[in-house]
């Protein structure tokens, strides 16, 4: 299934979003005032990458759908999609 | 949404019983400079064992007030068996304007016998905590940035999320993210439109 990572548009969380559209398996759109990452494939954010300081970083999540957070630390994000037949 | 009238003005007064009032007045009034606005010396009128009682007041700004209770004649309780993820979690937290004051009222708490123990970053506001004479943990806290109609938007989903997802037999976050990802689809249904970083 396609993943989808929800985080809010707003300055503090931007870095995320923009780290994740690196990625080639990603793509990143607008739903409202969300950023929409979606992906097909496993994919993580890293944490040096965005420079978030911990606070920003770990209320960074809006929402996941149709998967889960692998992994959460002080390194890296990781959204893997739920496997189809799950 | 609602449609009720939001005509309540913040805090009129929080009020919390002490048993160390001679400490209680030194913190707020000596240490801190919180001015004394009014104090209720009652005899007789409280209930059954606790009849005499002093209610006293300090200003915490904008007119509000934290207030505690002396009762004559009664014993200190303490509940042993509060886990201390609970005293953690009643607090009260003050609000100031700028770094500036934050940082005077650290330094305030840090030339008493109550210094600062913990001053944190979070993600709107920075903080600094202490706990009270009375074991009460006070916050004072800073706005790191302006609150936006999208933080407002994303509070009242997760609120909506949070309200569903405690009512399932086993609730978890993941399961909250799932919950308040598909109230974000389900209001967002539109075409979605191209992110740029630029």
């Amino acid at each position: 299934m396609t993943v989808a990572l929800y985080i809010l548009n707003i300055e503090d969380f931007r870095p995320l979003a923009e780290t994740a559209a690196r990625n080639t398996d990603v793509t990143v759109v607008l739903r409202g005032p969300y950023y929409e990452v979606a992906s097909e494939l496993p994919f993580r954010i890293d944490r040096d990458a965005t420079g978030c300081r911990n606070a920003i970083w770990y209320s960074a999540v809006a929402g996941v759908a149709h998967g889960t957070i692998e992994n959460w630390d002080g390194k890296e994000l990781r959204i893997v999609p739920t496997a189809v037949g799950e | 949404m609602t449609e009720l009238a939001h005509t309540v003005r913040g805090v009129d007064h929080a009020a919390f019983p002490t048993y160390d009032a001679k400490a209680t007045v030194h913190f707020y009034r000596d240490v801190l400079g919180f001015p004394v606005v009014h104090a209720t010396c009652a005899l007789g009128w409280g209930p059954g064992q606790h009849p005499d009682f002093i209610h006293f007041f300090f200003d915490i700004g904008q007119g509000d007030r934290l207030a505690f209770f002396h009762y004559f004649g009664i014993e200190r309780y303490e509940d042993p068996h509060i886990p201390d993820l609970l005293k953690r979690a009643r607090h009260l937290a003050i609000h100031v304007d700028t770094e500036d004051d934050l940082i005077e009222y650290r330094r305030r708490l840090d030339a008493s016998d109550h210094p600062c123990e913990l001053q944190v970053r979070h993600e709107t506001v920075e903080s600094i905590y202490v706990t009270d004479p009375n074991g009460y943990l006070i916050e004072f806290t800073r706005p790191l940035r302006a609150i936006t109609a999208e933080d407002d938007i994303d509070a009242n989903l997760s609120v909506d999320a949070l309200v569903e997802v405690v009512d399932e037999d086993q609730p978890s976050l993941q399961r909250f993210f799932e919950i308040k990802a598909r109230l974000i689809a389900e209001r967002y249904a539109d075409e979605p439109t191209e992110a740029s970083f630029v």
